[in-house]
């Protein structure tokens, strides 16, 4: 009696612990579920995808996998064996590395014809532009009632600025690695470092991702920072939530159009290889750039739908499109990309002099 | 015991057969090709990179700083610890808990005290001293028990040196040192290495600029899947805990003195106890602060016991509930025999594989994660990935417990049930199996909090519907607001609760009988 009780403890222990894993399982539907890998900032009406949820019979799941870098990356070290289904959100300064990656899979959408021409960027379909809009500085006008405003993109490294930037870091951001890359357009390969130790020697502050920058260190959210990266859409994104009454007629932050400080970005949506749901897999990228979602997009998102007919809500007014925005060629970024986030760590986290860094190159 | 007493049996190499051939798949495999990798790619240019050598250089002076510090505090609270007062044999017992706490656990309990969110309003996040007191949080106990246990055995000597004239002074720098060298100096390695090696801590605690190697690794894999650059930081790591670790080997061999004596705490006049009982007792609330700072934090919002089970969010948290005891489950399944069949081969005389079984402390998790990535890509899906290192990180700790209870059985029983003719596998059912039991479930409940706490190689593998508590615990701090820092509070707290009560309940069983 004794020695059953005794010798049978490992097999009892491991019965609870599965009989408890199994009773807290929650029963699986029978629908087909699909899975679309996101970034954090991933929004639509829930009416909508509800409604196409009923209209396609599919169920869909949305992983959100960290900001654009990360999730791309977690799709690529999942290559083998996919977690999602299709993945939407990186953007043209990720392209090549999501197609050299090669976890796509090409689909020519019926609905292509409608999109802008100047967004297809991939001639091998594998990635379908779903929106686009520019990263941009921003600042809090209440902050800077009666102070200066920076007039030239150098002019935030100078002491008088100090301390007043948040950026996010580019290995991990797609803002992040956009406004990197409109520094590399603006101040060239050779005085890019320059311009970001100077940064650095100013006191700027580097957060991991978008809404951590904007809600917790920019000053309208009760940081200490009153000039953030963000998108050119942001201060139409804070008079459109302004729970402020009467609703003010302006919106408390704006763009800082600083020559060549703002940078043109699409973001992408594509089908992962290895899906087992091919046909639901395209259905939803024929939804995503179709016009009810391509109209939700703006105020969701705040980016500008890649649908050409698609309206725009009136409070895109403040959505301003800057006059200089920063550009690289897809092929500039490709090959380039790796090496600037490597040399950017270098001097802004790591704290090595530009001079150094460029001497190793 | 002699090595004479015990002769090596064939069979023990046979047993050791399936340990050996899961390690080559495990760890030996992965890791020569991280070996590989860094050498032939990124080796050069890392050490050429002044950040890295920087890296480098703080892990290492978090190490020995790390040991130094736990000496320190030790070797003075040994000497109290002489001595009979309420509660002494408590803290004692405490002091080696949380070194089963999870990382996340421990770190959440610093956030909640000293961190940007803590009670205390003074924010030491990001600073090296947080992460020393992180250090003698963890590890005080590991070197504090074998002092206590010494140093009663020290009298004998010291008396024999005063008796022969020499001064106390002078007795206690020939006599006593050396006689407590051997134990500061093993029990100070460890805690060198486990500091050295540190990932969650360091991750979560440091920021930028403390950044361990380890974490280093992480973040060269996960932002720039650089794998040829974090395999050259793994070299680097791999370097100085295989010298170190030699070196405690060697020590170890070379110094072990047999010491016999009282073993008694010495009594006390009552005031002077009780003054000890208070004064020690207010170091170790103020040691393991942030463990209630903690408990304060999550009964301080009722409304987050709530939120974390319907977040949306947030990975379900009652999917990383469950994912955590199913894959404890299941590593159950693997250390159970794993761990109990390299014991039992090392004590039937492949006293080689001793050492080898000690490799496995030697990796770091964030490593292991990056050579299963790197040679199994095939298998990133496949849940057996996880627990494979799951049973090699935790298999040696069942072994570690059971191996001295094995060495300790009493040799006239067993060679009276040979005598008796009882078969090798009626011996083990009937005669060592039931000694050893206590030490083997002790051994097991480390295992599994340690499995159910792991992150590294959790991090590193992750995959979202492998989520477990401690993922669930760190999605939440990148985020920004006090409610997901709540949720992550009390999903702590759930953690916290599951390995200490799988750990007492399971010792309790232990020697119920």
């Amino acid at each position: 009696m004794q020695k059953t009780s005794k010798s049978g403890w490992p097999a009892r222990l491991s019965a609870w612990l599965v009989l408890l894993a199994v009773g807290l399982w929650p029963v699986q539907a029978q629908q087909t579920t699909l899975t679309v890998l996101t970034h954090d900032s991933w929004s639509l009406d829930k009416n909508l995808i509800a409604r196409f949820e009923q209209e396609s019979g599919l169920k869909l799941r949305f992983l959100k996998g960290g900001d654009a870098g990360e999730m791309l990356n977690k799709a690529i070290l999942s290559k083998a064996a996919p977690i999602a289904d299709v993945i939407y959100g990186f953007d043209n300064t990720l392209l090549s590395r999501a197609l050299q990656a090669d976890i796509l899979q090409p689909y020519r959408s019926p609905e292509l014809p409608n999109l802008r021409a100047e967004l297809l960027i991939d001639h091998t379909f594998r990635a379908t532009p779903v929106d686009y809009g520019y990263v941009a500085l921003n600042y809090d006008r209440e902050y800077f009632r009666g102070r200066p405003l920076p007039q030239r993109f150098a002019d935030l490294a100078s002491p008088e600025f100090a301390r007043l930037l948040v950026v996010q870091n580019p290995a991990t951001s797609s803002p992040g690695l956009a406004f990197l890359l409109a520094t590399v357009a603006a101040f060239g390969e050779e005085g890019y470092l320059e311009f970001w130790e100077g940064l650095r020697q100013n006191g700027v502050r580097v957060v991991s991702g978008w809404s951590e920058a904007y809600y917790t260190h920019f000053t309208r959210a009760g940081g200490d920072r009153p000039l953030v990266v963000s998108y050119s859409t942001s201060p139409a994104a804070e008079l459109y939530y302004s729970e402020a009454r009467p609703k003010p007629t302006e919106p408390p932050t704006a763009n800082l159009f600083l020559p060549r400080s703002s940078f043109f970005q699409v973001e992408y949506v594509g089908i992962l290889k290895g899906t087992r749901n091919l046909r639901a897999a395209q259905r939803f990228v024929d939804w995503l750039v179709s016009r009810p979602a391509q109209e939700n997009i703006p105020t969701q998102m705040w980016v500008y739908p890649a649908r050409r007919e698609a309206r725009l809500p009136e409070v895109f007014r403040f959505a301003q499109v800057p006059p200089e925005p920063a550009r690289l060629t897809p092929q500039q970024i490709a090959g380039n990309r790796e090496r600037w986030i490597r040399e950017w760590t270098q001097v802004v986290v790591q704290g090595q002099t530009a001079a150094a860094v460029k001497a190793r190159r | 015991m002699t090595k004479g007493a015990r002769r090596p049996i064939a069979g023990a190499h046979w047993l050791a057969l399936p340990v050996l051939g899961f390690l080559a798949l495990a760890l030996l495999y992965p890791l020569g090709r991280i070996v590989a990798l860094g050498l032939t790619e990124g080796f050069a240019a890392a050490l050429a990179d002044p950040y890295y050598r920087l890296r480098l250089a703080w892990s290492l002076a978090y190490g020995l700083g790390s040991s130094l510090l736990c000496i320190a505090v030790a070797l003075p609270l040994a000497y109290v610890f002489r001595y009979r007062f309420p509660g002494r044999d408590f803290w004692l017992a405490f002091s080696v808990v949380p070194f089963v706490l999870p990382t996340l656990v421990v770190a959440m309990g610093f956030l909640s005290l000293v961190g940007p969110r803590g009670l205390l309003e003074v924010n030491l996040y990001g600073t090296p001293w947080i992460l020393f007191w992180a250090s003698l949080l963890y590890n005080l106990g590991l070197v504090l028990r074998p002092l206590v246990a010494l140093l009663p055995k020290l009298n004998a000597p010291m008396q024999a040196a005063r008796t022969l004239g020499a001064s106390p002074l002078r007795a206690y720098l020939r006599v006593g040192i050396p006689l407590l060298a051997p134990a500061l100096l093993s029990s100070g390695s460890l805690v060198f290495l486990f500091s050295f090696t540190s990932f969650g801590v360091p991750l979560l605690l440091g920021g930028p600029g403390w950044a361990t190697l380890e974490v280093a690794t992480y973040y060269a894999l996960a932002q720039r899947l650089a794998f040829p650059e974090a395999s050259a930081l793994v070299l680097m790591q791999l370097g100085v805990t295989g010298g170190v670790l030699w070196l405690y080997l060697r020590l170890q061999v070379a110094w072990t003195v047999g010491l016999e004596g009282e073993d008694a705490p010495r009594p006390l006049v009552r005031g002077r106890a009780l003054g000890l009982a208070i004064g020690l007792s207010g170091f170790f609330l103020l040691l393991y602060s942030p463990l209630w700072a903690l408990l304060w934090r999550a009964l301080e919002r009722p409304g987050a016991w709530i939120s974390p089970w319907q977040s949306p969010d947030f990975t379900p948290s009652l999917l990383a509930l469950q994912n955590t005891l199913a894959f404890a489950a299941l590593a159950l399944l693997w250390v159970l025999p794993l761990g109990t069949l390299y014991a039992y081969a090392v004590w039937r005389g492949a006293r080689w594989l001793d050492g080898l079984g000690l490799l496995p402390l030697m990796v770091s998790p964030v490593a292991l994660g990056l050579g299963y990535l790197l040679v199994y890509p095939g298998l990133r899906g496949s849940v057996w990935l996880l627990i494979a290192a799951y049973t090699l990180l935790s298999y040696p700790l069942l072994t570690r417990a059971l191996l001295p209870a094995l060495e300790g059985l009493p040799r006239g029983v067993l060679e009276a049930a040979r005598v008796l003719g009882a078969p090798p596998w009626r011996r083990f059912i009937r005669v060592e199996w039931p000694l050893v039991r206590p030490s083997t479930i002790a051994g097991l409940a480390l295992a599994l909090a340690a499995v159910m706490g792991e992150f590294g190689a959790t991090l590193t593998l992750q995959r979202p519907e492998w989520a477990t508590l401690s993922l669930a615990i760190y999605e939440r701090l990148g985020r920004p607001g006090a409610t997901p820092f709540y949720e992550a509070v009390v999903l702590a707290v759930v953690l916290m609760v599951l390995c200490t009560g799988l750990l007492l309940g399971l010792q309790k069983s232990a020697w119920a009988r």
